[in-house]
């Protein structure tokens, strides 16, 4: 999500909502006889302060398993989620005293701080790099596609290895017996005869089915494989290039398409590294989101009995 | 030439528009992880709860004196029958505490809880915060009248008064004539006509002082009443005693017959019985003497001396015992003692009144200051010859060291109850302790109070 000036209102709300939490916690913390209480009043608004806080942030799953919700515009959740989710953690510390506490308070706490941070670098993420991955990859797809899309890309470049070998020993078939004849028994003068040629462009054919098994589809095929050749830019080109030597001009766009499907597949890999980035920080943060609030409403409980 | 084109219907095409119903790893994942870290977190909270019983409730650690009873939260937190809540309630702490109230007259009454704060770490209890002080005593009130005491006390370092007896230019009340500054004069005659330099410890020791360097040379009433095995505690300095800390020097000879006996340091009727004691043994010991004529004694002050010839035992014993009381009164004891002529023959001897605790609202304790020469602090002894002198040091002598922030601010501890009592333990009554130690560890379910 894209932290611009229409959190502007959101923003300032929770800066407000910071100092004046902040300006009412000095006092208390200073001239309150026992100190700063989690069981004191104002220790307890704090608390369920950040509690409700937390509650609301946690419903934004809830929110997009049910989409169909009218509850308010996605982008008011989300943004609601992050700024909330933000001003809880110091309403909690204020709650706490700066103390962690017992076993159990103690314990939410860790799991408030790894939410907390991995939440704000997912917020930082989420910020910056869709633009990057827009920038540094056009031909990017859907995440979830990508194994479709490499199997695609495979199947591509089979077909357009196959027409290009195909049209090489195409040539070679429509050579006439007396020109193969001539072509063996005449020298290399004035360039390739014609024997040459035709055996040269078999021999290229052979090569490039040979490339394609060993290289390219493996490549394709494959997630990653960082370690082939294929994966480095520069050494694909070099490939390419020593094709494009051994084969006719005519067919040099077939092999412009194959390492425009190598570059794909580069873009598809790196992809799938920025994805994980880009998300695998709610690995961390839901599952850990789901215990705070659990054991946040065994807090709950608890510290009203006691 | 490239002849792959991307065009949004071929990149559309190339897409499973059913994409999103289908299973993928990272959702899987996130499912998966979604489930067990909960469950995790459940399983460590019941595991905590078996092994632990309410500790994992706990808010914090508890005080070094209710640590054993982490486990077992209903000992504090009682909660009364069919209530959900549980508060500490005072009732909790006066089932083991007998705590008097600060003043009869006091505007009102916190909470015990309200001062000293549990779950704060392994601290001591009664280290209350100055707030839990100066909540009343910044603006001080009574129920009956205006206070007799500052009533504007906000710390330590703001608006402390000075302790009371400097504050109101109280003299020391002792009856005993004292000379600080002679005492402490280098070559003193000292025990066996020694010479001595004699130094504080020498008379103001605490009870738990050691052995004092002239014990030997004093009657063996010494230190026999002392348990060397008592706990340093905030100790007085007791005041010095004749027996402890003077006779040694000051010995209370009566007659050249008997040596170096000396009468009690007691009552002059006492004095009296053990002369007539002692002369009446000497005559029956000794029958000749009762003739013998006394020649003039340089010894006796003042003195026109009429010489009496004892015409028998009795008169003989009447008239030294007279001479000797004469040197007792005349000299020995009046170097000390402030002594009132009477209607009797015998003098009146003001009370020594000697005081051993000048801070009445406050404690102070030697022994955490025995790295500190006396004279850091009271600074006026070695220069006082005045009984009457108040050689207490001032506040600002104890504020150069003792701040109310204490410690971390690598200071020595300045907060009230480092020197201030809030209850009135003269006041405190037993309680009865009903507990067995499976309640206390948690073993045992606390029985439920009714009502």
């Amino acid at each position: 999500m894209l932290i611009d000036h229409t959190h502007r209102r959101w923003f300032f709300v929770s800066v407000a909502g910071l100092a004046v939490a902040t300006a009412v916690y000095i006092p208390y913390s200073l001239h309150s006889p026992q100190g700063p209480r989690g069981g004191s009043p104002l220790g307890l608004t704090y608390g369920i302060a950040g509690f409700l806080f937390m509650l609301f942030v946690g419903l934004l799953g809830a929110r997009k398993k049910v989409p169909v919700w009218r509850v308010g515009r996605a982008q008011s959740w989300m943004r609601g989620h992050l700024w909330l989710g933000l001003l809880s953690f110091p309403l909690i510390l204020f709650h706490g005293g700066f103390h962690f506490g017992g076993p159990l308070t103690r314990m939410l706490m860790w799991l408030f701080i790894f939410v907390w941070v991995s939440g704000i670098l997912g917020a930082a993420l989420q910020h910056f790099m869709p633009r990057f991955q827009t920038a540094q990859l056009p031909m990017e797809t859907i995440y979830e596609q990508i194994d479709r899309v490499r199997g695609q890309l495979a199947e591509e470049a089979g077909q357009l290895v196959e027409e290009t070998c195909s049209t090489l020993e195409g040539e070679v078939s429509r050579a006439s017996d007396r020109q193969r004849a001539m072509s063996a028994s005449a020298g290399t003068q004035g360039g390739l005869t014609v024997a040459s040629g035709l055996q040269a462009n078999r021999q290229v054919s052979t090569q490039l089915r040979q490339f394609l098994d060993d290289e390219m589809l493996p490549y394709l095929e494959r997630p990653g494989a960082h370690a082939m050749s294929l994966s480095n830019e520069a050494q694909a080109q070099a490939m390419f290039q020593r094709f494009r030597v051994l084969l006719p001009s005519e067919l040099h766009s077939n092999l412009d398409d194959l390492e425009n499907i190598c570059e794909e597949k580069r873009q598809l890999d790196k992809q799938n590294q920025l994805h994980k980035i880009l998300h695998g920080w709610l690995l961390v943060h839901i599952p850990l989101s789901y215990a705070l609030l659990l054991l946040g409403a065994v807090h709950a409980v608890v510290a009203l009995k006691f | 030439m490239l002849r792959r084109t991307r065009t949004t219907k071929k990149l559309a095409k190339r897409i499973d528009l059913q994409y999103f119903a289908h299973p993928h790893p990272f959702r899987s994942w996130r499912f998966w992880l979604s489930l067990a870290v909960p469950l995790l977190a459940t399983a460590w909270f019941v595991a905590q709860r078996a092994h632990g019983g309410q500790k994992v409730y706990s808010s914090g650690q508890l005080s070094r004196a209710h640590a054993v009873f982490t486990q077992q939260c209903t000992l504090c937190h009682i909660a009364k029958a069919g209530s959900f809540t549980a508060p500490v309630t005072d009732k909790a702490c006066l089932a083991c505490h007998d705590a008097p109230l600060h003043h009869a007259n006091q505007a009102f009454t916190p909470e015990c809880a309200t001062c000293h704060v549990e779950h704060k770490g392994a601290m001591l209890l009664q280290a209350t915060a100055d707030a839990a002080c100066t909540q009343c005593h910044s603006q001080l009130r009574t129920r009956d009248g205006p206070p007799h005491f500052a009533s504007s006390i906000s710390g330590f370092d703001k608006k402390h008064p000075e302790s009371s007896p400097l504050r109101s230019g109280m003299v020391d009340p002792g009856g005993v004539r004292l000379n600080h500054y002679l005492h402490l004069q280098p070559n003193l005659t000292g025990p066996n006509n020694t010479r001595v330099q004699m130094t504080c410890d020498d008379c103001h020791r605490a009870a738990d002082g050691g052995v004092w360097p002239y014990e030997a040379e004093m009657h063996p009433v010494a230190l026999n009443d002392l348990n060397p095995n008592r706990p340093h505690g905030k100790a007085y300095i007791p005041v010095p005693e004749f027996a402890k800390h003077c006779a040694a020097c000051h010995t209370l000879q009566f007659d050249k017959r008997f040596g170096n006996e000396q009468v009690p340091h007691d009552k002059p009727e006492t004095v009296h019985a053990f002369l007539l004691k002692r002369f009446g043994e000497y005559i029956a010991a000794h029958p000749d003497g009762v003739h013998e004529v006394n020649p003039s004694d340089r010894l006796l002050p003042e003195r026109v001396r009429v010489l009496r010839v004892a015409r028998n035992a009795a008169e003989w014993v009447q008239f030294r015992v007279a001479d000797a009381e004469w040197l007792l009164y005349a000299k020995t004891c009046k170097q000390c003692h402030m002594l009132t002529p009477t209607n009797s023959p015998l003098p009146e001897v003001a009370k020594s009144n000697l005081t051993a605790r000048w801070l009445s609202h406050s404690e102070f304790d030697h022994h955490a200051h025995r790295m500190m020469s006396c004279t850091a602090c009271h600074t006026g002894a070695p220069a006082s010859r005045e009984t009457a002198d108040v050689l207490l040091p001032g506040i600002q002598t104890c504020q150069q060291c003792h701040r109310p922030q204490g410690p971390s601010k690598e200071a020595a501890e300045g907060r009230c109850f480092e020197c201030h009592q809030y209850h009135d333990w003269t006041k405190a009554k037993p309680t009865k302790g009903e507990f067995t130690i499976q309640q206390l560890r948690g073993d045992a379910k606390t029985p439920v109070p009714s009502g």
